[in-house]
């Protein structure tokens, strides 16, 4: 059978979705683009139990943009330079005993927030977990959010005295 | 905020030092007592921070208000690139570090679960998409399993 010519402009293995995050990520790699924060930031990987309850959690509670969705067990986010993975836990995440990934943990991510007490509450308003009310540690406010799955989110406010590092590379 | 910053909890903040500037080739950039230090890798800052018991100074490793402790381990881990994943766990098994598992090859990459001596994980990974390369190897920064 001779291939289809149309062939060429198709992209191989790219499941479509009517998303417009997801369009607006097809059409970044279809221009040759590259992803929004390019050869910089750092990536984590968090396990949730639900993926659709993780994704509104990180991008509507927490202001995270919906990078990628191409499967219903795995999504990639962003906040700034922090790429944020979420995984259901799976046979392919399987330890070679059987054993398997789950949420929760203490290691977890910190975002900075202008006024930790405001974003509490509303956070709070909106049936936000907290493991942790706010604590002040050393030039820090802070708090230690939970997502749907447990897994930790801690927010900081920083306080008099707070050392924040200059970014380096002129960048 | 042009840094990601990561907390983890590890038992013995010299060992973890150790590991992360000597196998994972983080930098130490402040180290102000033995309960915590803040290590840098890229945009990543990793804040390392000894658990205290409710007698010990508040902060990041303060106990919840019911007095569970905060641990190390889990399963959530930031990663590392490498340009060969093959080579750098080699080169880190040769140096008596310990895996969660053997290498797994997936849609974006291949990728295994190296622990800290606290028994954090972190994932070492080898891009094979594009899409899925984040850091662009600098001059400066060295590579682990190099």
């Amino acid at each position: 059978m001779t291939p289809d010519p149309l062939d060429a402009m198709r992209l191989p293995i790219m499941p479509v979705e009517p998303r417009p995050e997801f369009a607006a990520s097809l059409l970044r790699r279809l221009r040759g683009e590259p992803p929004p924060v390019s050869g910089r930031g750092a990536t984590v990987r968090y396990f949730v139990a639900d993926l659709d309850a993780a994704v509104a959690f990180y991008c509507r509670d927490l202001g995270f943009d919906e990078e990628l969705r191409p499967a219903p067990s795995f999504a990639m986010l962003y906040h700034g330079h922090l790429r944020l993975l979420l995984s259901v836990p799976g046979p392919a995440h399987a330890m070679p005993d059987g054993t398997l990934p789950d949420p929760g943990g203490w290691n977890r991510i910190v975002i900075q927030v202008p006024d930790l007490a405001a974003a509490v509450e509303e956070l709070r308003g909106r049936g936000a977990r907290f493991r942790h009310e706010i604590v002040t540690g050393v030039a820090v406010r802070q708090a230690l959010l939970e997502d749907p799955s447990g897994n930790l989110v801690e927010l900081f406010e920083p306080l008099v005295g707070y050392h924040e590092r200059a970014p380096q590379g002129g960048q | 905020m042009t840094t990601v910053t990561v907390r983890y909890i590890v038992n013995d903040i010299d060992a973890a030092i150790d590991f992360y500037t000597t196998h994972l080739h983080f930098e130490l950039q402040m180290r102000p007592n033995d309960l915590f230090a803040m290590l840098g890798h890229g945009d990543l800052r990793l804040v390392l921070v000894k658990p205290v018991g409710p007698d010990g100074p508040a902060g990041g490793g303060a106990p919840m208000p019911d007095g569970t402790m905060q641990e190390p381990g889990g399963w959530n881990r930031f990663s590392v690139e490498v340009p060969d994943l093959a080579a750098a766990v080699e080169h880190l098994r040769s140096c008596g570090a310990r895996f969660r598992n053997e290498v797994v090859t997936g849609v974006g990459g291949k990728q295994i679960l190296i622990e800290d001596p606290s028994g954090n994980p972190v994932e070492l990974f080898e891009p094979i998409l594009p899409e899925a390369r984040l850091s662009q190897p600098t001059p400066s920064s060295g590579q682990p399993g190099q």
